[in-house]
């Protein structure tokens, strides 16, 4: 099946949209059961747009980007199954699973994006040095256009190349497994960076025990299946009983010594 | 970050934000996750969010709009769909010209539970629900079904975010009458609970594990079920731990942490380490 300009055009149009829309925007428009008919649409059938895109979804339903876990891009998934479905009349099944390989270059994709972003953010330090607001405002749309243009470029791709490219591209990222791994590795250590910066801020010699005992509640109730999804709002109970102990004692501490000052007895007796 | 101020020069209340700003930082946390990225996740994101009210609050002291602007591109990261309660309880405390340190803990504190919230009422709950009944009919052939689930999505989530900005807003302007009062106790207090928090993060978002095996005939030793043996998630607290003894002591800058770790996670991956 060929494809006219206007229809690339417009496909690649919907995946920068999709692209960015997995983060930002609606965040619902690039599940897989609204892209699957919109390129439907596109491709003049929208039928098969429709019916790709929701076994897509159902699919993965139990797959969402839970605690910053990247599952296989529902995005690329979503677009490409639906292009295979109708462009080579295959039928559902065999779309979808055509389309999982340019999923995991979605995914690899991302984990790319995450990381070079990283160092971004000491240029970002220095515009808020300036209160250069609108660098700001800038860096972030940026930031969205990258991803989207990465997303449009590999759609366009598959469109263009069809399930052959996505044989190669998965041959290709198999033989390099080793860095996108050690890339995700490293991408996964990162956050301890920006972990590090608040402590060294927020900690004074006398807090290290909370920030242990914190560390310490979160790994006990994380290790139990049925708490593990309340950690950090459990572990937040009872960092609050605590914060708010203190506050109380302190104040009242405060207080008693005021009154104490004065010089009275009588609140001994 | 580059500044160390503890107070803001003007320490004179802003205006209250009216509601055309509060609604317009509500349709800017649509985007959070803008420059989302493995550092500092949605910090910069998360500034340009709130960069709105901060002109609003800091127009007449280009100095202390650049120092707010330091300190809330730190370290963030929440859940996009309920951030307009963080933004709320920020916000009233950037207005009142709170002392940093109490409202860089304040963030802290409140970011770090709604992760979980979020992932229960969306993930969990709303899109399987809705998805699952609307997929089906897309799979019969209707185009109701991404109608009706766009519909139901962004019903929900509009409601929370802009229900969330209006009462976490007021919420904030509260806790500060009392604030006031002992406010050296409660910026103890407030830091204590985000240590604690970072603490918990530390455990909770901390999931780097190392594949290595050595051989041993039958059962391989697993160095990855030693350490846990000693204690769990000990990579992540001795990383976090490298990292903040290089930057207190030794004076790194992030982007040289981060360098590191690209170093470490690529021969890491090279030699099988992950």
């Amino acid at each position: 099946m060929q494809f006219n300009a206007i229809q690339i055009i417009l496909v690649a149009v919907w995946a920068f949209i999709v692209g960015i829309d997995q983060f930002d925007f609606l965040e619902s428009l690039y599940q897989p059961i609204v892209t699957g008919a919109v390129i439907g649409a596109i491709l003049g059938d929208l039928q098969t747009g429709l019916v790709v895109g929701g076994t897509y979804q159902l699919m993965t339903i139990g797959n969402m980007p839970v605690g910053g876990a990247q599952p296989p891009n529902a995005v690329i998934g979503g677009v490409m199954s639906a292009v295979f479905g109708i462009a080579s009349g295959l039928d559902t099944g065999a779309a979808v699973a055509l389309a999982i390989p340019f999923a995991l270059i979605g995914q690899y994709m991302i984990t790319l994006v995450f990381t070079v972003m990283s160092p971004l953010m000491s240029s970002a330090d220095k515009l808020a040095e300036k209160g250069d607001t609108k660098g700001i405002v800038r860096l972030n749309y940026f930031a969205m256009a990258m991803l989207g243009a990465l997303f449009a470029v590999v759609c366009v791709g598959g469109l263009l190349g069809g399930s052959a490219l996505g044989t190669s591209l998965q041959e290709f990222s198999d033989k390099y497994k080793w860095f996108m791994n050690g890339l995700d590795a490293a991408g996964k250590m990162m956050r301890f960076v920006g972990f590090a910066t608040l402590l060294r801020i927020m900690l004074s010699n006398d807090l290290w025990g909370f920030y242990l005992s914190g560390f310490a509640l979160a790994v006990v109730i994380g290790s139990i299946e049925g708490t593990a999804g309340a950690t950090l709002l459990l572990v937040a109970f009872v960092g609050f009983a605590i914060a708010f102990y203190d506050f109380q004692t302190r104040v009242a501490m405060r207080k008693n010594a005021g009154s104490g000052n004065g010089g009275g007895d009588e609140d001994g007796i | 970050m580059a500044s160390n101020a503890t107070h803001y020069n003007n320490l004179k209340p802003a205006q209250p934000l009216d509601k055309k700003t509060l609604n317009k930082m509500v349709w800017r946390s649509l985007n959070l996750q803008a420059s989302f990225n493995y550092e500092r996740m949605q910090a910069a994101g998360w500034l340009y969010c709130i960069l709105p009210g901060l002109e609003k609050i800091h127009g007449d002291n280009k100095e202390d709009l650049a120092i707010s602007m330091g300190h809330n591109l730190e370290f963030f990261n929440t859940h996009p769909f309920l951030v307009t309660f963080v933004m709320g309880i920020v916000l009233s405390l950037e207005q009142q010209k709170t002392d940093i340190s109490t409202i860089r803990s304040v963030r802290v504190a409140a970011m770090g539970p709604l992760g979980g919230i979020g992932d229960a009422i969306f993930w969990f709950t709303l899109v399987p629900i809705t998805a699952g009944i609307t997929a089906n009919m897309a799979i019969d052939g209707s185009i109701a079904g991404p109608i009706i689930f766009l519909l139901i999505f962004n019903g929900v989530q509009f409601a929370i975010r802009f229900f969330l900005m209006g009462w976490s807003y007021k919420l904030g302007a509260k806790a500060i009458e009392i604030m006031t009062e002992n406010a050296r106790e409660f910026t103890r207090a407030a830091s204590l609970l985000g240590v604690f928090v970072v603490g918990a993060l530390t455990a909770n978002m901390g999931n780097i594990t190392v594949a290595l095996e050595v051989a041993n005939g039958e059962s391989p030793i697993v160095i990855q079920s030693i350490l846990d043996g000693i204690l769990p998630k000990m990579i992540p607290l001795a990383l976090t731990l490298l990292l903040y003894f290089l930057m207190k002591k030794k004076n790194w800058k992030p982007v040289m942490c981060i360098g590191l770790l690209l170093v470490i996670g690529i021969i890491g991956g090279l030699i099988g380490l992950f």
